[in-house]
């Protein structure tokens, strides 16, 4: 009797303590998120005060729209280089560091501090410093006798995927670094005892071993550069064309018309996108911490 | 042993002290004084700066008398018209004064009261953009427009060798043609004096680049196209209102620009160039000419921030065969919804005084009307310019209600075919589809 109570009271007591959070969660996710849905069924634009239910209308202009395809293969293929690229300068980055040199808290310091910088702040940045009239990277190239163009059609892609790069590296690094850091010595003395190179330990000890970490850095990083916006925005306004359009930034242009009702449509197809994501990953990251209890 | 932090006479103090919180919060609208306390919204930048001038002054005068006082909120230069949009839609009462333009007036003006003013002291083309079926929804405030900014002292040598000119005109266009003043220029006279002040065609050319082709993907950009368009007598639509950027003229307006950044005579670096990059590319001497918004004029002309284009810089009309300048009027208007109607009429009427605009351009303005400018010539030299172009050559894009995401079609669909990727006529086409639907 006194454990049924006892763990009763245990139950209460977590609905209480977990009430702070879901009173939260209700307010600014759950109503934000109904409130989107009901919006993408509507006529809702700032020529239409009064809403009136439009049911899948919203939706099927957005699917009709070339601009929106064309946004979704660029986000997608921004999401996978960004990720991929960061993870692998990231994972050399971490095993760099994993090693002494003189030099090394100095240079561990400055590393990070792209990632301290606001990204609408890295655009404005980044805006200045590739001017080719007044800006500190075209002159080098002038000055060195090459005429490239960042911003040309051609150059644009690999310029903003790489300013990301710059920006992101960073956080994977210090994930990965951190995961490293756990990697019991024990392992490296028996590797050693075993006679195993460098390589075979990478492989066989530390890759294994910091699997969970990998993917949700790259989980992340994949979340974050999906929904990519200021940089971009500030840099190219998704052009020339709409060649570096990304999902946010067509949602956004689309909202900025007054066009709710397109622009929830737009967010809601988005969300149904990136969702079925989620539990593969939670799944990954829940074995991988059962598997090491 | 616990003892609460609230005491009894703690717990009286913050009751008091909530209680003072919640009041002052409550009285927002008004103070003990009955004063009534407007808000306005406003974009930071140039613009704000001069209406603080102005509310700082009616809120210590006709504002004092009145039981009035202004003030501006700034949401952000990029996003105040996002952000207010999504005020508007929730009829909210939350401002008394929302901003507004030729270009979202149409949108905004079921959110906003009508108002009259005398009409004929403005400019006509401001005044009839603010115009929703026959009724005004905003003052104009300030007038936007573009001109062709050249440096005077490179135009003299251009003109003075005229077989330099032949020459260059003839690398990139095919054609011997013979330098023009600015004044005169149509688009052909446009690229091949680009061409002479190029070095990658003329080795000899003091600048780098000819010109600054704003072509980045921005609803802005589309206005300064338009200016091509109209100057070959298009339009967004023919005379029935059906999209009309199929036509022959669209498509020799995109071959201008495309022309211009294919043969190298703008940087490559156009295809994000916008207003900052335009001034700079002029301000950092690696450009001759372009054509920019007036507003760019104050800084170009001023030695502390442009010692290389400080007397120096002309002022020309957009080229052209017909010389056309897309002109668009910024505006407050009175929310629909608001609580304080009558003190926001009494501001926006006070506002429209030619005194008051008078303070308005001394303080770094634009104002909409015609007489203030040529009388206030002496403070920026491009306010008799602007009086006279659009007067002249000013044009309104069809007064439409979705007007601002034509502007945005028109840079998502074109930008590309701007700086030569892809078809001009495939671009046009889907410009065009997309006009048309915007047009339902």
């Amino acid at each position: 009797m006194a454990a049924q109570f006892h763990r009763s009271g245990t139950r209460g007591a977590r609905w209480i303590l977990s009430a702070p959070l879901l009173v939260f969660l209700l307010l600014v996710v759950a109503y934000a998120a109904f409130s989107g849905i009901e919006t993408s069924f509507q006529d809702r634009t700032l020529l239409n005060p009064e809403p009136s239910f439009t049911g899948f209308a919203n939706y099927a202009t957005v699917l009709n729209d070339s601009t929106f395809w064309s946004s979704l293969g660029f986000t997608v293929f921004y999401t996978v280089a960004v990720t991929v690229v960061e993870l692998l300068l990231g994972f050399g980055l971490a095993l760099l560091f994993d090693r002494g040199f003189p030099g090394k808290r100095w240079l561990l310091s400055v590393i990070i501090i792209p990632i301290m910088v606001a990204p609408s702040l890295m655009g404005i940045m980044f805006r200045l410093i590739l001017n080719d009239n007044i800006g500190t990277i075209p002159a080098v190239f002038k000055a060195i006798g090459s005429d490239i163009s960042l911003f040309s059609g051609s150059n644009v892609i690999p310029l903003v995927v790489a300013l990301d790069l710059v920006q992101w590296t960073p956080f994977t690094f210090l994930l990965l670094y951190s995961a490293l850091q756990s990697v019991p010595q024990e392992l490296y003395e028996a590797a050693s005892i075993d006679r195993a190179g460098y390589w075979r330990v990478v492989k066989s000890i530390i890759v294994p071993l910091i699997v969970p970490t990998l993917v949700i850095t790259g989980f992340l990083r994949a979340i974050d550069a999906f929904r990519t916006f200021d940089t971009i925005y500030i840099l190219t306004g998704g052009g020339p064309g709409t060649k570096t359009t990304t999902l946010s930034i067509y949602i956004y242009k689309v909202l900025s018309g007054g066009n709710f009702g397109v622009a929830s449509a737009a967010a809601v197809i988005v969300a149904l996108i990136t969702l079925p994501l989620v539990p593969l990953v939670v799944g990954r990251i829940t074995r991988g911490a059962l598997a090491n209890l | 042993m616990y003892r609460s932090f609230f005491t009894p006479k703690r717990r009286a103090v913050a009751v008091a002290v909530s209680v003072a919180l919640v009041a002052t919060g409550c009285s927002s609208a008004g103070d003990t004084s009955g004063t009534t306390k407007l808000k306005m919204v406003f974009e930071p930048g140039p613009e704000a700066d001069a209406m603080a001038v102005l509310v700082k002054d009616f809120n210590a005068t006709a504002g004092k008398t009145d039981k009035v006082a202004v003030q501006i909120i700034q949401l952000s230069r990029t996003d105040t018209f996002a952000k207010e949009a999504t005020v508007m839609a929730t009829k909210s009462s939350e401002y008394d004064i929302y901003r507004t333009t030729s270009y979202l007036v149409a949108q905004h003006a079921p959110y906003l009261d009508p108002i009259t003013l005398n009409e004929s002291e403005y400019f006509p083309t401001a005044v009839n953009s603010l115009k929703v079926k026959g009724k005004l929804y905003g003052i104009p405030l300030d007038v936007s427009n573009h001109f062709l900014f050249y440096r005077q002292d490179l135009i003299a040598k251009m003109l003075a060798d005229p077989a330099g000119y032949a020459a260059a005109s003839q690398k990139v266009l095919g054609l011997s043609l013979t330098p023009k003043d600015p004044a005169e220029w149509n688009w052909n006279d446009y690229i091949a004096s680009a061409a002479y002040f190029t070095k990658s065609v003329n080795p000899l050319s003091p600048t780098q680049y000819g010109t600054v082709l704003a072509a980045k993907n921005l609803s802005y950009n589309a206005m300064i196209w338009d200016d091509v368009l109209w100057s070959f007598g298009g339009s967004w639509t023919d005379s029935s209102g059906k999209a009309a950027l199929t036509s022959e003229v669209a498509e020799k307006a995109v071959r201008v620009y495309s022309k211009i950044y294919t043969s190298g005579i703008t940087s490559p670096d156009s295809t994000q160039a916008e207003f900052p990059e335009t001034q700079a590319g002029l301000t950092a001497g690696n450009a001759a000419f372009a054509v920019q918004w007036g507003a760019g004029y104050a800084a170009l002309a001023d030695a502390a921030t442009s010692p290389v284009t400080a007397g120096k810089i002309g002022i020309a009309p957009v080229p052209g065969e017909t010389h056309a300048t897309h002109v668009h009027a910024l505006s407050i208007g009175i929310n629909k919804y608001g609580k304080h109607k009558a003190q926001a009429k009494t501001f926006i009427d006070w506002l429209s005084s030619s005194k008051t605009m008078t303070k308005y351009v001394k303080a770094g303005g634009i104002a909409a009307m015609p007489k203030v400018l040529e009388a206030n010539a002496s403070t920026n030299a491009i306010f008799a310019d602007i009086s006279s172009s659009v007067s002249k050559y000013g044009f309104a894009e069809p007064n439409v209600p979705r007007a601002f995401d034509i502007y945005t079609a028109l840079a998502a669909d074109l930008s590309g075919a701007w700086v030569g990727e892809g078809n001009p006529k495939d671009a046009l086409k889907k410009a065009n589809e997309s006009v048309a639907a915007l047009l339902k």
